[in-house]
């Protein structure tokens, strides 16, 4: 292997992750503040744009004429009273202003014929819809290439291929640095910061569909510096056709598409007769799993219900989602006509960093935007991911330029052997002989995979998995090598995938009841007195701290008047022990 | 999946390889064509192969066959 060099960068504000969230921060940034440089790394290629290039491109948005107070009653009520509402309330404030600078930016979004923006519900909420962008099938890549061609313009340095692994604090406790190298040519990058915003999308299990770069290393990194994180109990098990990749489906149910088990029978009615099919994807595989233990499986998607103005209007007509229906439709497997199987998958997890309204953790300097910030619960409605990445990156941007002006201490330059130390630990798994990351993958997914530990949990189920986990950490994890820099890629990737994995068994034990997207067999009932509130997980000494913080729903606007969760009806769980 | 480069199709751009979010592909530098790197780590997002320019690229629709959710009959 040839020599590792290393490069020294100084900026004033260093953003990890290039996708919507990251990009949002930085051009907010950089409007507010010309003067300071913002720099954008990457583990991804410079110009990829993250996960929203992968998304159909749907917006949530309050649109002129629509009541924000109609949408945070929605909220509150599909969140069964979860609900920073003050945040919450501030972003859907700030959601047409961003899908209008989208507008301005080139990005153009679906319309009826009389040139009304065209909105579809979500979840059977009566207010909260999206908007989709009128080019089925590459929304998101546009939205994505928009706001690289804006970063460009102003002059916002961006780096591809850099995994940043360390945080550094000077003696004040303020952030000063990030050390990281390039995946490909494994060189060392020594990074001089004011300010660090993590803006990396969630961690997660690697369960495709678009989400495989999620894998969460902030999170070891995040709390190793001292942050606090939230909302790890909830996860996104997603309903996924079991052969492929599929994006659309918070559109498809309310335009119809249902889930039926094997008898044909369209199962969800009889869970929730309100909602039927067209609810929230953590009911759905809940009832999948329901089915599918009572030997009603497998489950398959019904189209049959949609009409064909409807199927029109969702059918890929670009991008990579016209190339996968082509390729699919020529194996004879077309998706409207053909009978799918689908399966629920777990792909990542809601746990997020707990912040302020602009972003600031519990570390001065470290700030926090887009999915690496927690706001939601496990339940999700399409378009909410791109309309909060926008909004929660546009504040980002302005507390990190406040933060600069206001709080920053400068202190003497990092020293070279903080350095060299950084570098011998982030270098030390490069070796050959070990175990490969991707073995050790394997084995976590196998331990959280399983419906009774991601969807119908027990005690006892998420007591075995965390036991598991403890022998994973102790057998393999610590023999975890890399043979080259793209496998220490990897290898942090899995060092994250453990760590969310232990704080989603470990938050998952400590909400004793089911609220939103968290459901415990054995603990059926939602229970306001003792967990309406967010649990928070932070790290010392090596050790697991959780404390609670309630909701204040005492000081808030808007009333819990009903749960979302009261419209379903699942069976209950024959009691075994005390 | 990623199925397959046809050597004799690559022109040795670099494009697949620059623009792959997994870092899948990688050029062989004295042959001066792309080659499948690092496989298993795909994602079937088809960015190589619709970037591609002569069409050497073929990504199987099919996903990464993962542990169970359900358990194996």
């Amino acid at each position: 292997m040839q020599k590792r060099k290393e490069f020294t960068l100084k900026t004033d504000i260093l953003i990890i992750g290039n996708g919507s969230s990251g990009m949002w921060a930085a051009k907010r940034a950089k409007e507010l503040a010309p003067e300071l440089e913002v720099t954008i790394v990457d583990k991804g290629p410079t110009d990829w744009g993250g996960l929203m290039s992968m998304s159909e491109g749907d917006f949530d948005a309050v649109t002129p004429g629509k009541s924000l107070d109609e949408w945070m009653q929605d909220l509150v009520y599909y969140w069964d009273g979860l609900c920073d509402q003050k945040t919450m309330k501030t972003l859907f404030g700030l959601s047409y202003d961003r899908m209008c600078d989208y507008q301005n930016m080139g990005v153009s979004y679906l319309k009826d014929k009389n040139g009304n923006l065209r909105g579809v519900a979500q979840r059977g909420l009566e207010h909260i819809c999206l908007y989709p962008t009128d080019m089925k099938g590459d929304g998101g890549e546009s939205m994505a290439k928009a706001l690289t061609k804006a970063l460009e313009k102003a002059g916002i340095k961006r780096f591809g291929r850099i995994m940043i692994v360390q945080l550094m604090k000077n003696k004040n406790g303020q952030i000063e640095g990030a050390a990281g190298f390039d995946t490909i040519s494994g060189d060392f990058y020594k990074i001089e910061t004011k300010v660090v915003l993590i803006a990396a999308g969630r961690g997660g299990w690697k369960a495709s569909y678009g989400n495989n770069t999620a894998s969460g290393e902030w999170v070891d990194m995040a709390l190793k510096a001292g942050a606090k994180v939230r909302n790890f109990e909830f996860v996104e098990v997603w309903n996924v056709p079991k052969l492929y990749a599929w994006e659309g489906q918070t559109i498809l149910l309310p335009l119809g598409a249902r889930y039926v088990n094997a008898a044909g029978e369209p199962f969800m009615s009889k869970y929730s007769p309100k909602y039927g099919a067209n609810t929230d994807p953590h009911y759905i595989t809940m009832a999948m799993a329901y089915e599918t233990r009572e030997g009603r499986g497998p489950i398959y998607f019904d189209l049959s219900q949609m009409t064909e103005e409807s199927i029109k209007m969702v059918e890929p007509n670009a991008g990579w989602q016209l190339l996968n229906h082509q390729k699919l439709s020529d194996m004879g497997m077309n998706f409207f006509t053909s009978k799918t199987e689908w399966m629920p998958q777990l792909l990542t997890d809601f746990g997020g960093l707990d912040t302020d309204l602009y972003g600031q953790t519990t570390v001065s300097g470290l700030f926090a935007a887009g999915r690496s910030r927690s706001l939601d619960n496990g339940v999700y409605m399409g378009g909410f991911d791109l309309s909060t990445t926008s909004t929660t990156g546009y504040l980002a941007g302005e507390g990190m330029v406040r933060y600069i002006r206001e709080k920053y201490q400068p202190t003497a330059a990092i020293a070279e052997e903080r350095w060299n130390t950084a570098a011998q630990e982030i270098y030390q798994p490069l070796q050959q002989n070990g175990i490969h990351p991707k073995e050790v993958l394997r084995k976590i997914q196998e331990l959280v995979f399983p419906y009774q530990v991601c969807i119908l949990k027990t005690e006892e189920s998420l007591q075995d998995a965390l036991e598991k986990l403890t022998r994973l950490q102790q057998e393999l994890l610590s023999r975890m090598t890399a043979s080259d820099p793209h496998y220490l890629m990897k290898l942090y990737e899995v060092r994250g995938i453990f760590r969310v994995t232990e704080l989603y068994l470990r938050a998952s034990l400590l909400r004793r009841e089911s609220r939103a997207g968290h459901f415990r067999e054995d603990y059926p009932q939602r229970d306001d007195e003792q967990y309406l509130g967010w649990i928070l997980l932070s790290e010392k000494d090596d050790h697991m701290e959780h404390e609670f913080r309630r909701v204040p729903i005492e000081e808030y606007e808007y009333e819990i008047k009903e749960y979302y969760s009261d419209q379903f009806c699942f069976p209950v769980l024959e009691q075994t022990v005390d | 999946m990623i199925s397959s480069i046809d050597q004799e199709k690559c022109v040795g751009c670099g494009i697949c390889a620059r623009s792959c979010p997994l870092d899948t592909i990688r050029i062989d530098k004295e042959k001066k064509k792309a080659y499948i790197a690092y496989g298993d780590d795909c994602m079937t997002c088809y960015f190589c192969e619709r970037l591609c320019p002569t069409g050497a690229i073929f990504v199987h629709p099919f996903k990464e066959l993962l542990p169970a959710v359900f358990p194996v009959k």
